[in-house]
């Protein structure tokens, strides 16, 4: 069997690049991505290679998918894995990047944005509802919505965050 | 992204390249054949730029056959779009070169 190990991505919406830069090293000391998995990446020992990763992100219909991937390789780009909207290809250095203007680029960040913006609303909404009822009954249903607002709160805070993170990105660019 | 007046330079590389039909790849090479490997557009700025233009009108699906390589040409509105633009630059280039005229007699 292949030998594997895994790797925690620092959140995509915060630091892309970093993510994309640990990759290429891990990739030179022959460690290569092999698919998302769980909030990081799992890489496959092979051969040390220079080469460099860029990730898009773009939910794709089924009739789009060749033509999407089919671009990326005639450009030197080799698919590697997708997760959702995400897909993550390798070149070799000095390959033409994936985004060669600012403004498809800025649009890139915007999609990004689109399912980070949903899963806020998910997380914030039942956070402001348990907060509000926790502060407006007592006895056992107060109990339960101080529980359950600290169990949204937790999942609020880094979606919050990874949203501000998005915003931050689309205005400095 | 703001596409439209004024096109931003991929823009007007890929709508000069759809004037006739052609696919993806082939609007890839022959922008960086016209220039000589000046300017080059990347897959993903590529791909976003045909689904801006495609959204717009500016272009139409002229045959989806292959599905790897879905030919797109100029609509009407694009044609109009493009000579537009055309003018803009031109514009631009006649006061340079007009300019620069001027400035190498004096």
């Amino acid at each position: 069997m292949n030998q594997t190990k895994y790797i925690l991505s620092a959140g995509l919406a915060f630091s892309e690049a970093a993510d994309m830069k640990k990759l290429r090293h891990e990739s030179m000391q022959g460690w290569h991505l092999k698919r998302f998995r769980c909030a990081g990446y799992e890489l496959e020992k092979g051969d040390n290679e220079d080469v460099i990763y860029s990730i898009d992100y773009r939910l794709l219909e089924p009739d789009e998918k060749d033509e999407y991937f089919g671009m990326f390789a005639i450009a030197g780009w080799t698919h590697v894995c997708t997760e959702y909207n995400m897909h993550v290809f390798k070149a070799g250095k000095g390959t033409v990047p994936i985004y060669s203007d600012a403004e498809s680029a800025r649009d890139k960040i915007s999609r990004l944005a689109i399912p980070v913006r949903s899963v806020t609303i998910y997380t914030v909404v039942p956070t402001v509802l348990f907060g509000l009822l926790m502060n407006f009954t007592s006895g056992t249903i107060q109990t339960v919505s101080q529980f359950a607002f600290y169990i949204a709160l937790i999942f609020a805070v880094p979606s919050v965050m990874t949203y501000l993170a998005t915003i931050y990105h689309q205005l400095k660019k | 992204m703001k596409l439209f007046e004024p096109l931003t330079d991929s823009v007007f590389y890929i709508m000069a390249s759809l004037t006739e039909p052609r696919h993806g790849y082939a609007v890839m090479s022959l922008v960086e054949e016209t220039t000589k490997g000046a300017f080059v557009i990347g897959p993903a700025s590529l791909y976003t730029i045909i689904k801006k233009l495609l959204k717009e009108q500016f272009i139409v699906m002229h045959d989806e056959s292959d599905s790897r390589r879905k030919v797109y040409v100029l609509t009407d509105v694009g044609r109009q779009t493009l000579e537009a633009d055309i003018a803009r630059r031109k514009v631009m280039i006649e006061m340079a070169e007009k300019g620069l005229e001027r400035g190498s007699i004096g």
